[in-house]
């Protein structure tokens, strides 16, 4: 698909022979399964380039083909993946493990689960310092490189097992472990994915700094276009397995040929924050309606290990009708706590909540079931929110049967309406939630909320677990819904650039407490609290100052 | 752009139609399948009488007139192993259904009521694992008389308490599973949730531990016969004619071919199982 | 972590307590309710020539004539001062019948574990080690065969090779050590194949995890990473499982001691049986279940202490989140 002299075109400066890694029509299969088809790319010395593509584009699978990393017996590479001037697929084993590791560094993706949990940091750390057979001082060359990327007890790390670590800090052991042999390229594979916002940026700027100081070409995998074109010099595109795209990041960023690579960059929040202006417009001012939600110094704690911990901390916010609300933080800033409250599902410690009205808290259990009538959730992760025995007609009129409407005929027609309402066909009505996607599932999830035909429909990061396509299409639905239906949500999220762009007022929570609110076009662009200028900086914008969107 | 335009359902089923049934798995149902039709129309497989012995043919050695050869009075092997079938299969049958019923319900309860209820039933669990499976079974079996029946109870209280182990731990985890909280919120009962929610995702297992369980249970119950624990000659459990063939060890065939018969039924089994849980 | 670990080791040690009372209980309920007379028909069985006077001492002794629960109160506290009872059968303290074969069957349960373990680590190593196609998928068929064929089959295999053909030991009366090692061999067989599945499972498992790519791609062989990385987290859980094989070893003693002629606890166990011997089996039993607990027991407080991944303490407040009300 794309030739291998366009990477080069407009790098005057690199001769075609100062490429460090050269991947010609490289294909990988699993087993009859082939995921990667004739792929190409040129990586010159110290230069960056980024993989980019969603779940099923291959490229994680082409990563590990690089580093001969695919799972034995199943996984088959053909093609040529070109090291140094070395041929890295006919390399013997022992020959290709004298370049991996040494010359060849990996950054995996989930840094919780990339050191071995039975064994100590210092233990993983002097094993990786001993293969590198420089005499003695392991343990001092160790201590230092975590001093080097910026872990501020290397001691303590040290002696710590992985579990006793956060994510970031872990990342930043990986992150060192990899750059204490000075390799020549590091292959990060979404390096930053699993981890919180704030953290993401840090990790980013730690692997930039460190290539730029110890002339490192790196191999970035990501899903995201904002941080590939942020942090790489080149981009390839890729689509269940095929090169869609690829060439200098100012082409194919500003200037993208393919349908694909538009559509990507069209889907990406942070790059499109005015995409869904015309369905969010609400006549100007307040429609001197009492507020559809209001929540009023909610207080939550909860006993762990024998110490109260404070979850949710005189935490109050409205939403008018027809609007939608965001709650903004982190793992662990008590966002899910607050939305389980206005739910019913928790008891506050203080503090009300009223939905259109009527009091959610010290409801009896009868109490709360009309109100919930009224008052729906959609959970972050459709992969657990559906069960799986049950087919998508049933999962879609549970509550029409709970609570006995209408009769068997309009039941039945109130779940095709549903489902049609958010894009999905009556061809899916006898499937179960295995024989769909992930986007299909969300869309049943959101079906089922809606079949009640309820006011308020509260979202917890209802789009994290799936691709920037498909949440796109998502977010559209609920939008035209609003729109249509006049509802109110209370929508949950990690994500700035997406909040921004379907919200129209926020609350920015930090350790249970809400530490700044507003409309969203006033907190983004004037944030007030130092915390909240940490999250939107961490917002990747790309390259240059890419603003509109596609239409 | 349009929305059903985004919604690609992605190919579910990766391996292909003809690879879901493993050769051996084939040859496992086969087996399985022979077994049973020995236990319900034995006598479409052999025309001899079990029980008939001809003096002047006895210690004959496998051959195409006795493919399984004949014991010390003349009988025919392969026709009491195929007359014993009924009894050795069954039985294990009533002890799995013993195991899932009771255990079934002790752990559904223990898991889904919790409390005091959870407290107590799982001490009666842990009392029923503490002493060793064998020997539980040979202490009912004694208490009960010698009877395969009663061997048959007795492997079934065995296994009890694994069946109520494995029933609780799968309710608590689909109790707390997401699609619960979902279902609540959708007003669904208590009981609507336990019926249609828990009880379905949660006896997945249960039945899967119950396909091993099968053949374990084929295992203990030839063990109690072999001791003579279940019911005395003519009878022709296949514990017991191993039983009996051990005391001729010039005639080996008689130890050999019953154990084989139930070294390929358990055997069968097992592979079956695996495959279900593999394919889950 | 100490606090809780004190918390957590107390309430186990409570719990194994009631487990063992519960245990005597529930075997003395299974002999007494379930329908027969068996003790007064085998006092009465003119075969085991009691006189008149010792059956009414053992009548007394037991409170026959008293109501049930007075039976079993009577029972349990003489548990609580080691008092076992007395065989009907020989009419001999039941704790010195079990004293003088107990160590015969530790024993075979011991060496057969021995066997078991060697045989499980044996097949681990080999399915990571062999040669891909023939040698690791025979090795991976080998638990599920050894988990179907009945152990007195093996037994008696054995027997007819090495005793019968070979000579290298004889059957009657044999408590000498090859006797005792092809015992082993058969008991610990199908207790081998529990241990090598959990093991080749759990290797299996960690050989998948990310972690061990990571450790591959800082350069790092096969056999450091079995060594250095995979072979511990996949042989903790072993010990959980050993300690479950407890049963399995004692209960296939009974069978095993048959066959090879042995005495011990299982053949103490198979001749109380067929004498209906019931206050012998009751104690049998109730050791069987000490052996068991306490087992387990060890094992259960060991491993938090060697898997640090295993935490204790109060649950993350998701899981106090009380769904189905």
């Amino acid at each position: 698909m794309a030739p291998q002299d366009r990477l080069t075109l407009d790098r005057v400066t690199a001769p075609a022979d100062d490429a460090l890694l050269r991947v010609e029509g490289l294909s990988v299969s699993y087993g009859d399964n082939q995921v990667v088809t004739d792929v190409s790319f040129g990586l010159r010395r110290g230069g960056s380039l980024a993989l980019i593509g969603e779940s099923g584009s291959g490229k994680s699978t082409i990563a590990r083909a690089v580093l001969r990393l695919l799972p034995e017996g199943t996984g088959r590479a053909r093609g040529l993946v070109e090291f140094d001037g070395q041929d890295v697929l006919s390399l013997s084993e022992r020959r290709f493990r004298s370049l991996r590791g040494r010359r060849i560094g990996f950054v995996p993706q989930d840094p919780s689960t990339s050191l071995n949990p039975v064994r100590t940091v210092g233990s993983q750390a002097r094993e990786a310092a001993a293969l590198l057979d420089e005499p003695g001082g392991h343990r001092e060359l160790v201590l230092e490189t975590f001093a080097q990327v910026g872990l501020d007890d290397p001691r303590r790390v040290y002696d710590s097992y992985p579990h006793q670590l956060s994510g970031g800090m872990l990342q930043r052991v990986l992150i060192g472990l990899t750059v204490l042999p000075r390799p020549a390229l590091i292959v990060a594979d979404e390096p930053t994915s699993a981890l919180d916002v704030t953290i993401q940026k840090r990790i980013l700027d730690l692997l930039s700094d460190l290539r730029r100081d110890l002339d490192i070409s790196l191999l970035l995998i990501t899903h995201d276009l904002a941080i590939a074109a942020e942090r790489a010099d080149t981009l390839v595109v890729l689509k269940d397995g095929v090169v869609q795209e690829s060439g200098g990041t100012a082409s194919v960023f500003s200037s993208p040929s393919s349908e694909y690579a538009r559509k990507l960059h069209a889907d990406v929040p942070a790059l499109n924050p005015d995409r869904y202006r015309h369905l969010r417009e609400r006549p100007a001012g307040g429609t001197g309606e009492r507020p559809k939600i209001e929540v009023g110094g909610v207080t939550k704690s909860f006993t762990v290990d024998g110490r109260a911990l404070v979850a949710v901390d005189d935490v109050s916010f409205t939403v008018e009708a027809g609007t939608t609300h965001a709650l903004v933080g982190e793992s662990g800033s008590g966002k899910t706590t607050t939305i389980r409250l206005l739910l019913g599902l928790e008891e506050p410690d203080r503090g009300t909540i009223t939905v259109a009205g009527e009091e959610v808290t010290g409801r009896s259990h009868a109490e709360l079931r009309s109100i919930r009538r009224h008052l729906q959730l959609v959970y972050q992760n459709p992969f657990t929110s559906l069960d799986p025995t049950w087919t998508v007609k049933r999962l879609v009129g549970e509550s029409l049967d709970r609570f006995r409407v209408g009769t068997r005929r309009e039941r039945a027609d109130r779940v095709r309406e549903a489902l049609d309402s958010v894009g999905l066909g009556e061809n899916l009505l006898s499937r179960k939630p295995g024989a769909l996607s992930g986007g299909q599932r969300q869309r049943v999830a959101l079906a089922r909320s809606l079949v009640l035909r309820p006011d308020v429909i509260v979202l917890d990061e209802p789009t994290s677990a799936l691709d920037v396509s498909v949440q796109a299409g998502i977010v559209e639905v609920l939008l035209s819904l609003q729109a249509e239906l006049g509802l109110t949500y209370v929508f949950v999220s990690h994500d700035l650039a997406l909040v921004r762009q379907l919200a129209h007022t926020v609350s920015v929570m930090h350790r249970g407490r809400i530490v700044e609110s507003g409309a969203v076009a006033t907190v983004f662009d004037d944030p007030r609290r130092p915390y909240t200028r940490a999250l939107v900086d961490s917002i990747p914008v790309g390259a240059g100052t890419v603003s509109g969107g596609v239409s | 752009m349009s929305v059903s335009a985004l919604s690609r359902a992605r190919p579910v089923i990766r391996r292909g139609q003809a690879s879901r049934f493993p050769p051996t798995v084939v040859a496992s149902f086969a087996v399985l399948a022979l077994v049973l039709l020995w236990s319900l129309v034995p006598t479409l497989f052999t025309g001899q009488d079990p029980a008939r012995g001809v003096p002047a043919d006895k210690f004959l050695g496998p051959s195409t007139a006795h493919w399984f050869g004949t014991d010390h009075l003349g009988r025919d092997l392969f026709a009491r192993v195929v007359h014993g079938t009924a009894s050795s299969v069954t039985s294990a049958l009533v002890a799995v259904g013993i195991g899932v019923l009771v255990g079934g319900l002790i752990g559904l309860i223990a898991g889904f009521v919790g409390g005091w209820v959870d407290a107590v039933l799982a001490r009666l669990v842990d009392v029923l694992l503490a002493i060793p499976s064998f020997l539980l079974a040979v202490v009912v079996v004694s208490s009960l008389g010698f009877e395969t029946i009663n061997a048959a109870i007795a492997t079934g209280v065995s296994a009890v308490g694994v069946f109520a182990r494995v029933m609780r731990s799968e309710v608590l985890k689909t109790r707390r599973a997401v699609f619960v909280e979902a279902s609540y919120l959708q007003g669904g009962s208590r009981w609507h949730i336990l019926v249609r929610h828990v009880l379905p995702n949660a006896s997945r297992s249960v039945l899967m531990l119950a396909v091993l369980q099968f053949g374990l249970s084929i295992l203990i119950i030839a063990g109690l016969a072999f001791l003579g624990y279940g019911d005395p000659p003519p009878a022709s459990d296949w514990g017991l004619l191993i039983s009996i063939g051990k005391d001729y060890p010039l005639a080996q065939w008689l130890v050999y071919a019953p154990a084989l018969v139930t070294i390929a039924t358990v055997l069968s089994v097992n592979r079956i199982s695996r495959w279900l849980r593999k394919t889950d | 972590m100490n606090r809780d670990y004190a918390r957590y080791a107390l309430r186990r040690v409570l719990q194994a307590i009631v487990v063992i009372l519960l245990a005597y209980v529930f075997t003395f309920v299974v002999i007494s309710v379930l329908p027969g007379d068996p003790v007064t028909n085998t006092l009465r069985n003119p075969q085991n020539g009691f006189t008149e006077e010792e059956i009414a001492r053992i009548v007394s002794y037991y409170g026959l004539d008293r109501p049930v629960y007075e039976q079993l109160w009577d029972s349990l506290s003489r548990l609580l001062v080691g008092d076992l009872g007395i065989s009907l059968r020989s009419g001999l303290p039941v704790g010195r019948l079990i004293g003088d074969v107990l160590g015969s069957t530790l024993l075979l349960a011991g060496s057969a574990l021995v066997v078991a373990l060697v045989l499980a680590f044996a097949i681990g190593f080999g399915t990571r080690y062999l040669p891909k196609r023939y040698g690791q998928g025979l090795l991976r068929a080998f638990p599920s065969l050894f988990l179907s064929v009945p152990n007195f089959v093996i037994g008696l295999v054995l027997i007819n090779v090495f005793a019968f053909q070979l000579g290298l030991f004889r059957v009657i009366d044999s408590e000498g050590g090859l006797a005792t090692f092809f015992a082993a061999i058969a008991l610990g067989i199908p207790v081998s194949a529990q241990v090598a599945e959990v093991l080749i499972a759990n290797l299996d498992h960690e050989a998948g995890q990310e972690y061990a790519s990571v450790a591959r791609s800082r350069g790092l062989g096969q056999t450091g990473l079995f060594l250095r990385h995979l072979l511990k987290p996949s042989a903790l859980p072993v010990v959980t499982v050993v300690a479950l094989t407890v049963g399995e070893l004692l209960g296939g003693a009974v069978i095993t001691e048959q066959i090879f002629g042995r005495t011990g606890i299982g053949s103490l166990v198979e001749r109380s049986v067929t004498t209906q011997d019931l206050p012998v089996l009751q104690a049998v039993v109730t050791l069987a279940a000490v052996i068991f607990v306490v087992v387990n027991l060890v094992a259960d407080l060991a491993y938090p202490l060697l898997d640090p991944r295993v935490r204790l303490g109060g649950a993350k407040p998701r899981d106090k989140a009380e769904v189905a009300r």
